[in-house]
């Protein structure tokens, strides 16, 4: 019965470092809440009951008590900054990026409509260099043609891979909207912003499925924006991966750096736009 | 116009104006564009609740969708073009449109009049003894500009590429890259806006400049206070929604790029050649828009706060308990309210470091929430309680708000904020605030003042089938939605069935709609209640409740010019239940008799205004 009303057995399993940190600053708020909502509800009700109307009782004519004023003041000014202070050490941990661990490994997020687009550096290693400038459709990372290490570079749609027990970060950015990176388990969520890299981590801890939504209104398919992140062990990460880097070295000799050098010399132009755009 | 000048008016003598050198009126000047502030309290409440109506319709459509995605909505889904309804199933793009159009109408086309317009434009000259507002056409203005905004607002009907589907947030770039109903939807609450900041500065005009002789600031019911520092509220933030929404005006319209970064690639709208030179940056937009649009949270809810107090302490029998607490506390939460909207961003990519500051900032803001809900149970406390109608709204407004404000201060730690930013645990929380309190007070002023309003008393049982439908078909709307948010569900998706992590809330998505179906049926009680009682209510006595402020001093069904007397106001707001009076209630208006050893009769000539 009294399961009925613990409501935080509804969260979703927390796999993530520093996400059982975030459960319980919501169970500590939680309880305090419960606690206060028992006392006003208690208060509001039982003076409904005691001071109903009733014949030839009279209301007291009393104006106030500063006392009491002060009481409920003070009390709730400590109560409130104490917890606001309290919190701080977890957000800063989540979000503050000069907190963030050293990364184990790092990855490149951009959300468009209504997809999501992940890229991994590739059998050298190294993400390649990329500039806004160079984005076309066939190069959405805006990858600099000239850069050999950009050529080797992995790119996956609504579908990444990713090892257990390693520091994540994530370069998340959007090329139209801004969108919301939000994985329930990981309790992990940041908009991206176009025009902008965020840095997001995380440290996922279980092997497993888990579903990657869109948090921020993106447009009429926003419901439909879900991305699956794969979280393997080394072994199972490490054989997925050599073969995508198989897979792209085939891409590659079928049809040599051609396609993404030809996108190039045609970068978005900021200078001829086109009437019709509604 | 002198204003020393006290019209007599009544109901007898309602076409007689001598005092105001008015010819008769005719037809259109006393009814349609009217300058007196009582039609034109009656024009708001009339078209907020025509648009309360309207926002329902539109969020019953949006809660079948979530609950049956696959299902044609019954009854009208067959009525819509296929373009947003397709064989009655609800289009995931209409959907967005019917979210954006659910929340800009609740919040600019039904509370923010509702609470200003209609309670503002009713109570002030009433409640402070005086004929009318201290700028009457500016006043009428004030309404007639919101039927063109309303038209535009919701112009994108009549288009084919539909109507504004940006979310009531309107975030660029999204909003930027949209088409036409996008942009009139700018430039219709660009004009809500006006509306706004023409209101405001009539209240704070007529609140300073034109009280009875003796009112005192500190003899005004919170009523008045409340609707004076929200005045001040709106003239301070609504010109930085004005300025946010112009720049997005241009940004959609002329292709600048106030907002927009460069080289973007959307879908649809730009089609690999950005017609904008970027530069701009998003971020800018929701800084300028929650520099508002946070306050404007108490501008939806303090005038809601004012009138409660009035009811709670009339039907209590009580002085409002701890007066001047009360009034400090508006004006803390007030004062707090332009120092929190960064915990609207904490997610948005702002700097981790300002997310700190906010964090304190908002936690601080419930002491003076706190302050309020404990004087309202000190006034309770040793009252003599009625369950009105008016009465059992005012309490539904207090509980409701406990529960509201205690769910804000999850959200207010920017670490719990993580996980449940933009998710249905937010949207529980603004709906018990917005609806549960602010709408909840609304409906408690109907009751207490519809007598004045009208000269109709309203019907007492039917007022509480509805106060008593609507409490409990809210509460099952509402309070499953904590829990969706706690399970992780995001906001303003049209199918959650997506998600395997949501599959197992299906079924509470679906008790969600049928609770708010009944809650939008429940209120048919309070326009049935309106309309039957217009016609066929007792007729009302001039001072019904009971009550102390200066309304119901004046005659029952009061004309042009409001009262019948000279007002002289001799004490404060709240002298229920005097231990050395016989009757419990003192009016503000009664003169002290003989040899009477009341402390505060003489009026405080400092502080009388010269009228």
């Amino acid at each position: 019965m009294l399961d009925f009303f613990n409501f935080l057995r509804y969260f979703p399993e927390n796999v993530s470092t520093f996400g059982s940190d975030l459960d319980r600053l919501f169970t500590v708020i939680w309880y305090i809440t419960v606690a206060i909502f028992f006392l006003t509800y208690g208060l509001l009700i039982y003076s409904l009951i005691r001071f109903r109307q009733k014949p030839g009782v009279r209301a007291s004519g009393s104006h106030g008590n500063n006392m009491l004023e002060f009481t409920w003041t003070i009390l709730p000014t400590f109560l409130f900054a104490g917890l606001g202070i309290y919190t701080d050490n977890a957000w800063e941990v989540a979000k503050n990026s000069n907190r963030i661990p050293k990364p184990d490994m790092e990855i490149e997020v951009l959300g468009r409509q209504f997809n999501w687009m992940f890229r991994y550096p590739g059998a050298d290693g190294i993400l390649g260099r990329q500039d806004p400038k160079f984005r076309t459709r066939d190069n959405l990372f805006g990858l600099d043609p000239s850069d050999p290490h950009g050529q080797d570079d992995i790119i996956m749609e609504n579908e990444m891979h990713l090892p257990v027990n390693k520091n994540v970060l994530v370069h998340l950015s959007s090329i139209d909207v801004i969108h919301s990176f939000f994985v329930p388990q990981f309790r992990v969520k940041q908009d991206a912003l176009p025009g902008s890299w965020m840095k997001v981590w995380f440290n996922c801890m279980k092997v497993g499925k888990y579903e990657l939504a869109c948090a921020e209104l993106c447009g009429a398919s926003h419901y439909n924006m879900r991305g699956v992140i794969m979280m393997n062990s080394m072994e199972d990460y490490s054989k997925w991966y050599d073969e995508q880097i198989k897979n792209k070295a085939d891409q590659m000799a079928q049809a040599p750096p051609q396609p993404v050098a030809d996108a190039g010399t045609a970068p978005a132009s900021n200078t001829q736009p086109e009437g019709e755009h509604h | 116009m002198s204003a020393s000048a006290v019209s007599v008016v009544d109901d007898s003598h309602a076409h007689t104006h001598e005092h105001h050198g008015h010819a008769e009126l005719s037809f259109i000047r006393k009814y349609i564009f009217s300058n007196d502030h009582k039609t034109i309290a009656k024009q708001f409440m009339v078209t907020t609740l025509f648009f309360l109506m309207v926002g329902g319709l539109a969020a019953l459509m949006l809660r079948w969708k979530i609950a049956y995605p696959d299902q044609a909505v019954p009854l009208i889904g067959h009525l819509l073009p296929d373009t947003w309804a397709a064989d009655g199933v609800i289009q995931p793009g209409f959907y967005t449109q019917l979210l954006t159009m659910h929340g800009a109408i609740m919040l600019f086309l039904v509370i923010i009049p509702m609470v200003n317009g209609f309670i503002g434009n009713f109570a002030i000259p009433l409640m402070i003894g005086t004929d009318d507002m201290a700028l009457p056409t500016l006043n009428m203005f004030s309404f007639w500009l919101n039927i063109p905004a309303a038209m535009l607002m919701l112009g994108g009907f009549g288009l084919e590429s539909g109507m504004a589907g940006g979310g009531w947030t309107v975030y660029p770039p999204l909003s930027a890259i949209a088409g036409l109903g996008q942009t009139l939807w700018i430039a219709g609450l660009f004009l809500v806006g006006f509306s706004s900041i023409m209101g405001a500065i009539n209240y704070i005009t007529t609140i300073l400049n034109k009280r009875a002789k003796g009112m005192t600031m500190f003899r005004m019911p919170m009523t008045i206070w409340a609707l004076f520092i929200t005045a001040v509220l709106i003239t301070l933030g609504t010109p930085v929604l004005a300025a946010s929404l112009a720049m997005l005006f241009f940004d959609n319209f002329l292709h600048t790029s106030f907002f927009i970064p460069a080289n973007l690639i959307a879908a649809s709208a730009l089609d690999g050649n950005s017609v904008w030179a970027g530069g701009g940056q998003p971020l800018l937009f929701q800084h300028l828009f929650w520099f508002y649009s946070h306050p404007a949270v108490y501008i939806m809810i303090v005038p809601s706060m004012g009138a409660v107090s009035d009811i709670i302490a009339t039907f209590s029998r009580r002085p409002v308990f701890g007066y001047k607490a009360m009034v400090f506390a508006i004006m803390g939460i007030g004062f707090l309210g332009f120092i929190v909207w960064g915990h609207h961003m904490f997610q948005s990519g702002m700097s981790p470091l300002l997310g700190t500051t906010f964090v304190l900032s908002t936690i601080v803001i419930a002491v003076p929430s706190a302050i309020k809900v404990f004087n309202w149970i000190g006034t309770l406390w040793g009252g003599s309680i009625r369950f009105s109608a008016a009465m059992l709204c005012a309490l539904a407004f207090v509980s409701m708000f406990i529960i509201g404000g205690l769910s804000g201060i999850f959200m207010a730690s920017a670490a719990v904020d993580i996980y449940i930013h933009d998710t249905y645990f937010i949207v529980a929380h603004f709906h018990y605030v917005l609806f549960g309190a602010s709408l909840f007070g609304v409906f408690g002023a109907i009751y207490y003042w519809f007598p004045k309003l009208y000269g109709k008393m309203l019907n007492e049982s039917w007022g509480r089938k509805h106060f008593f439908w609507s409490f409990v078909f809210f509460n099952l709307t509402f309070f499953p939605m904590h829990i969706l948010g706690i399970g992780g569900h995001m906001r303003r998706i049209a199918d959650p069935t997506v998600y395997d992590f949501l599959k197992p809330f299906q079924p509470m998505n679906e008790f969600i709609t049928w609770a708010a179906i009944g809650l939008g049926f429940s209120q048919f009680f309070l326009l049935g209640n309106i309309f039957w009682s217009l016609k066929y209510g007792k007729k009302a006595p001039r001072n019904p409740w009971n009550a102390n402020t200066l309304e119901w001093a004046a005659p029952e069904h009061p004309g042009h010019g409001n009262f019948d007397m000279d007002i002289t106001v001799y004490r404060g707001p709240y002298e229920f239940s005097q231990p050395d009076r016989e009757s419990d209630f003192y009016p503000q208006w009664i003169a002290p008799e003989e040899g009477e050893s009341h402390t505060n009769h003489v009026p405080d000539v400092k502080h009388v205004v010269a009228h």
